[in-house]
């Protein structure tokens, strides 16, 4: 058995205008969370449905655990939750559960007793058991949580979610990240598309950065942050930037890129500035310094320094 | 993949028929088959001659006993409906020309009086010229009545004329109550064939019902497509099972309701049409009846027995193979064009070509039922997408061959192959596509990159 959970080989995906996806090759370790970063319109939701055999690319191979991703049964042992989520309204939660499962490859009797656990997990049974009632008369929250059961009930050795922090509530956002660990620690892996590079950073063992539908670079996220090398200071400021302040931190001399947050600042610097000197003229410009800490950048930082603004192919939307 | 065909055929059927719609159209249909059938039957019953036409006097001024000959015809009479211990009988009055307004005055009084005559027939010298006769009653404008009352009139007044000629009585009897009736029987190459009538009544029948269930249920399939497409489940749906799969478990969940709603159908219309028919019946003539095969109510009886046990067993099989022939080969037409748009209006418009396929196919029964072997249906016959409603309904007209029916079915099949084919193609791509309606350039250009 290969101890990768995806293998993607060469993989190239065209659609009449452009490429949506060109020369992409990447692995995803057995066990890790994986992280697929990008900008939208960058090719990571083509990359997903052709890991799940829904578009078929034009050119290299995808295997899942070692086996070709178009073999009988193979994405049985995977669960999706696509950015577009979605169930049939007009039909019984527990019936459509039970149908997804089904599909899936799961015997009615067995999906009956999970459907039963999970409900009770996600509480949804309570005063009311939410199985026996029809998708549309739940609300917004509760339908995000059948759709994750639907995703994890057949017990999928490999979790593919697709931009699943969209649309969230807190609550579930926060559910949703304890799951994910839960997955990593039973060992599963997880695979997570998603532009908003916070939950990433602190969710991912290893990430892949796509752009244009190519890859920017990939790796586990230390080694990322360490090869981006540590040139980069935060600094807090307690009443914002005032006077001369805001023109030391922009200075051309020393600073590369200013990340302005208004309090708060990423600075990156010139290879050859010294750190100390800004602390100084920091200070003889009268600035009120909370922090100051050199640091690995942030995978927010590597993303705009690798992509940039640029990094959104013109005239496409929608999906990455 | 097998196995999830059946999976997704599962849920189409039990989600449908377990819907409160499904059963509302599984019972009304047929109550409104079998109203819209029953209607003539029962106005057909009502309109045949009652007995209220035996409660009558006649007022005779012939002076040649025409009075008691027509009493005597009314009692006699077979297809006036009789009611069992109805003792009352016609009164003849034989009274002299200069006494028949005064007698007329005295039937007229009667007849206002509650639950005396319904009316007074006068009989005068101009009735035995065999010019006119004249009746006033609660019934006169009781069509049925009328009738039978005009007709016995008539054929009295023509056997007395005759006798008074001097022909032989027993001619004269056998003459008056020859009951002429024009019966057709359809003759085919293989031999009698139920009558004319039925071939066409079952003709269009099954013609109708063909057309109707499959655009009924192809908009369905139409519908549950762009449902899965809206409501966004059709992704995670796919992730599991390839398009094809769906397409295909969609088309035989919907068309396995069409059938088993088919069969509800025939099974209500029989049961309402053998069982309660002729409750209706007797309830239109007020008590029991004894109607006669001759009358009215008979023959609405028999075009009733010819629309359905007029239809041969065979008809029925190869209609129901075309059903699931032409059921398929649109149905799965009617889910690309569902998967092709992201709402209802733009929906009807995407399937216009569907429906234009259809409807130039029924357009086209009129002249096959006017001439079933002409070279229009033999064509017809032989079309993938009319076939499956011109089959059925030439094989109520007309003589089909085995050996063309199984060659048109094999020709329609392979139709369905290539709907299949193109259909999946456009749907593989088309359910995970939102924005705007597609052109037909984009469409064409779905089946080459699928």
């Amino acid at each position: 058995m290969s101890d990768l959970a995806i293998d993607i080989r060469n993989v190239v995906k065209r659609y009449d205008q452009h490429v949506a996806v060109r020369d992409l090759s990447l692995q995803v370790p057995r066990g890790s969370v994986y992280g697929l970063l990008g900008p939208n319109g960058a090719g990571k939701t083509t990359t997903i449905r052709m890991i799940l055999d829904i578009i078929l690319p034009d050119a290299g191979s995808i295997s899942i655990f070692g086996r070709p991703n178009t073999e009988s049964g193979i994405l049985n042992s995977v669960g999706y939750l696509p950015e577009e989520r979605g169930l049939y309204k007009k039909m019984q939660v527990r019936r459509v559960l039970l149908f997804l499962a089904e599909l899936k490859g799961i015997r009615p009797t067995d999906a009956a007793k999970r459907i039963d656990e999970w409900l009770a997990r996600f509480s949804l049974v309570g005063e009311r058991n939410w199985g026996d009632a029809r998708v549309d008369e739940l609300s917004r929250g509760m339908q995000q949580k059948v759709q994750f059961i639907a995703t994890l009930l057949h017990d999928p050795d490999l979790v593919i979610l697709d931009e699943p922090f969209s649309g969230l509530d807190p609550i579930n956002a926060q559910a949703l990240k304890d799951a994910v660990l839960e997955l990593k620690q039973r060992g599963k892996t997880v695979i997570f598309s998603t532009h908003v590079m916070d939950n990433a950073e602190k969710m991912c063992d290893s990430v892949c950065i796509i752009a244009r539908g190519e890859k920017v670079l990939d790796g586990g996220v230390a080694a990322v942050k360490k090869s981006a090398g540590s040139r980069n200071i935060a600094v807090s400021l307690a009443g914002g930037a005032q006077n001369g302040v805001s023109a030391v931190l922009r200075d051309p001399t020393f600073v590369r890129r200013c990340d302005d947050n208004n309090n708060y600042f990423e600075l990156e610097l010139f290879p050859n500035a010294d750190a100390q000197l800004l602390l100084r003229r920091l200070i003889d410009a009268g600035a009120n310094i909370e922090r100051f800490e050199l640091m690995q950048p942030s995978l927010h930082q590597i993303f705009l320094q690798r992509v940039g603004a640029s990094g959104v192919e013109k005239g496409m939307s929608g999906h990455g | 993949m097998d196995n999830k065909i059946f999976i997704v055929a599962k849920r189409e059927y039990l989600e449908r028929v377990r819907s409160r719609t499904f059963l509302a159209f599984t019972l009304v249909i047929p109550l409104f088959i079998a109203a819209v059938t029953m209607f003539p039957l029962y106005i057909a019953a009502k309109s045949g001659a009652s007995t209220a036409i035996r409660h009558v006097t006649i007022i005779d001024a012939t002076g040649s006993g025409l009075g008691d000959r027509i009493a005597h015809a009314l009692m006699t009479d077979s297809t006036i409906a009789r009611i069992p211990n109805d003792t009352v009988t016609p009164r003849v009055e034989n009274v002299s020309a200069a006494d028949v307004p005064a007698r007329e005055q005295a039937a007229a009084d009667e007849v206002k009086l509650p639950d005396h005559i319904t009316g007074y027939l006068v009989l005068t010298d101009s009735t035995l010229a065999g010019k006119s006769a004249r009746y006033s009653g609660r019934n006169a404008s009781t069509i049925g009545d009328m009738d039978k009352l005009r007709s016995l009139v008539r054929q009295e007044v023509m056997v007395s004329r005759l006798e008074r000629e001097g022909v032989r009585k027993d001619i004269v009897n056998d003459l008056a109550t020859s009951n002429f009736r024009l019966s057709s029987e359809r003759l085919t190459e293989r031999g009698r064939g139920g009558s004319g009538q039925a071939g066409i009544f079952a003709g269009i029948s099954v013609g109708l019902l063909l057309f109707m269930s499959i655009v009924f249920h192809g908009q369905n399939v139409l519908r549950g497509v762009l449902e899965e497409k809206s409501s966004r489940v059709a992704e995670v749906v796919i992730s599991s099972v390839k398009p094809e799969s769906l397409l295909a478990g969609k088309v035989l969940g919907v068309g396995g309701v069409g059938l088993t709603q088919q069969a509800a159908w025939f099974a209500i219309s029989a049961y309402l049409m053998n069982f309660l028919g002729p409750v209706i019946l007797k309830a239109a003539t007020k008590g029991a009846v004894t109607a006669s095969a001759t009358s009215g109510s008979g023959a609405a009886n028999a075009a009733l027995g010819a629309s359905f046990g007029g239809m041969a067993l065979s008809i029925v099989a190869v209609s129901l193979m075309f059903f699931v022939i032409g059921f398929v080969f649109y149905a799965s037409l009617y889910a690309a064009a569902g998967s092709m748009v992201n709402s209802e209006q733009e929906a009807q418009q995407a399937a216009m070509p569907v429906m234009l396929l259809l409807m130039s196919t029924w357009l086209m029964v009129n002249p096959v039922l006017i001439n079933p072997n002409s070279k229009l249906a033999i064509v017809l016959t032989w079309l993938p997408w009319s076939s499956p409603i011109m089959v059925p309904l030439r094989m109520g007209l007309t003589t089909v061959s085995p050996a063309v029916i199984a060659g048109s079915a094999l020709v329609a099949v392979f139709g369905c192959i290539a709907s299949i084919w193109l259909s999946a193609r456009i749907y593989r791509v088309g359910m995970l596509m939102y924005g705007k309606k597609p052109s037909f350039s984009e469409v064409a250009k779905w089946i080459r990159y699928a």
